[in-house]
């Protein structure tokens, strides 16, 4: 079943098209990424879905409710907003108290105590948040997401601002609840944190989607440069010369030392080539290791790709 | 939409803008009904009977509530708007739970200090007069209904403040010049102010400020409903 479904859904600021005839679809219990430089439009597209923004065209289905009907799901979804704030003269406790009644939820004291605990709040319960720090706003903003144990839960970049530690405790939460078949949609410009937690990515250029998968279906469809790690058997200066010479016609930057050689290949096809050859040359390998592009390089090379197209 | 009322309703009590509006009602109250009291036989011969006791409040009301008003509840839907507050509330409930939770919230601040200043009278008046509070709410009502129109339709607090002031100021005069000076352009404006009904013989009258109350609660939802947050 999917938790969402966007059908050419477009949002537009007077001329300025932020989110163009964007269609999505998000399977239940996959923890979704969505990536995108500043002004792609990845909040725009949260805003809409969660009723903050009004879509200019296009529709969307949530959790089985058409857009115009969101007053049926906002019980059973969680919402970290991009900028938004808290009441001053509030503690921590105070928000979720009301947040829980304005859900119709009958939450008591001690479990939302037990929800500032697990985002690391503890200390800091009974504090008015004007006193908060950036990164205790942010982990505020996760449990009043929480409250009502939403089936699925938008973290519009629930790290940014927070310090290490923290993160450590964010990623651990995001993987227990995720854990509990809570579908997760979050974005972030942290391109490790999204490949560490999550199992599908969106790249999101311009107001579009510039391409979705899995992290293995993108380094299929994007990765460029595979560096490959050889170890091998002793070899004499005038094999090691030969298999310079022939490995670099087959891949970039070639470097043959005596037991171990690096190279760049641009598919995995490659390696099985360079394999078999080193084999036919009796070169005995003991280990190879591919070093898999990162999410990084993928984003890197998507834009290069947009940019030369 | 509970919630949302019992928050806007707390926190107005807890601003220094509303304490100080308490005091000045019930001062004016108790003042006036003691200053009423000692001229008891001469108004029962005017023909104002007990309803003398309820005339310094309903003077304070006519003249100074509109001002009352849209002090403490000019900001009521902007400023959360503007904090971004209101993100965390528009993701949680209705747009329509916020808009009638924030009325229903500056409603019952109104009619929590209103039954407090009238039961202030009772000792002097020795009755409850329940008309003239649903009437005084009902007047009081339109300015909060004019408030949240205003903060809904104004982007900026700070000029919900000067635009709610100058209405504030602008009203009353409207509806008593209605009174004395007959011109189309004024008679067809007081009609638009509750001033108009509440000097009516027939204060049945009254009761149509409901409708004005009405068309301000759902021209601020129907706004409110197609603006982004």
């Amino acid at each position: 079943m999917l938790a969402l479904r966007a059908t050419n859904l477009t949002k537009q600021y007077g001329n300025k098209t932020v989110v163009n005839q964007l269609n999505l679809e998000i399977k239940q219990g996959v923890i979704f990424g969505f990536l995108g430089q500043n002004g792609a439009g990845k909040s725009t597209f949260i805003n809409m879905i969660t009723g903050l923004v009004r879509p200019t065209s296009g529709t969307f289905e949530l959790l089985g409710a058409p857009n115009d009907s969101l007053k049926d799901v906002r019980t059973r979804i969680g919402v970290l907003p991009d900028y938004s704030t808290f009441y001053e003269n509030f503690t921590a406790l105070d928000h979720l108290k009301y947040f829980s009644k304005v859900l119709g939820l009958k939450t008591t004291t001690d479990e939302l105590k037990q929800l500032l605990r697990d985002v690391q709040l503890e200390d800091a319960i009974d504090v008015k948040t004007k006193n908060y720090s950036f990164g205790m706003k942010k982990k505020l903003g996760i449990a009043q997401a929480l409250i009502n144990r939403p089936e699925i839960l938008f973290l519009d970049e629930p790290t940014s601002g927070v310090d290490a530690n923290s993160i450590l405790g964010i990623h651990t939460l995001i993987r227990k609840i995720a854990a509990d078949g809570t579908t997760i949609f979050l974005t972030s410009h942290n391109l490790d944190e999204v490949e560490k937690l999550c199992t599908e990515i969106a790249i999101m250029q311009d107001g579009t989607i510039q391409t979705q998968g899995t992290m293995e279906e993108l380094r299929e469809q994007h990765e460029k440069n595979i560096t490959v790690h050889v170890k091998h058997a002793l070899l004499d200066n005038d094999t090691r010369q030969h298999l310079q010479n022939k490995l670099s016609t087959l891949a970039k930057d070639v470097n043959v030392s005596s037991t171990h050689s690096t190279f760049i290949v641009q598919s995995e096809h490659d390696i099985a080539k360079i394999n078999s050859y080193l084999v036919s040359q009796h070169v005995n390998v003991y280990r190879l290791e591919v070093e898999e592009a990162s999410l990084e390089e993928i984003f890197l090379n998507l834009g290069s790709e947009i940019r030369s197209a | 939409m509970f919630a949302i009322t019992l928050r806007e309703f707390k926190s107005l009590f807890q601003s220094i803008r509303a304490i100080l509006i308490i005091v000045v009602l019930f001062g004016v109250t108790i003042g006036s009904a003691k200053l009423v009291s000692q001229f008891k036989g001469q108004l029962s011969d005017l023909g104002l009977g007990d309803n003398a006791y309820i005339i310094g409040l309903m003077l304070l009301l006519f003249l100074a509530s509109p001002l009352f008003v849209t002090s403490i509840s000019h900001s009521s839907v902007n400023k959360e708007i503007e904090s971004k507050t209101i993100r965390f509330l528009a993701t949680k409930t209705s747009r329509e739970n916020i808009i009638f939770g924030k009325f229903l919230g500056n409603v019952s601040f109104w009619v929590i200090c209103l039954t407090v200043a009238l039961l202030l009278i009772v000792p002097f008046s020795k009755s409850f007069p329940i008309v003239d509070l649903i009437q005084s709410i009902i007047f009081v009502s339109y300015f909060i209904g004019l408030s949240l129109f205003l903060s809904t339709v104004v982007n900026s607090s700070a000029m919900t403040m000067f635009v709610g002031i100058f209405i504030s100021i602008a009203l009353p005069v409207i509806g008593m010049w209605s009174l004395i000076w007959k011109n189309v352009i004024v008679d067809t404006l007081s009609y638009l102010t509750p001033y108009y009904y509440y000097t009516q013989e027939n204060t049945a009258y009254t009761y149509l400020v409901l409708i004005h109350i009405a068309v301000f609660v759902i021209a601020s939802l129907m706004i409110f409903k197609r603006r982004d947050l």
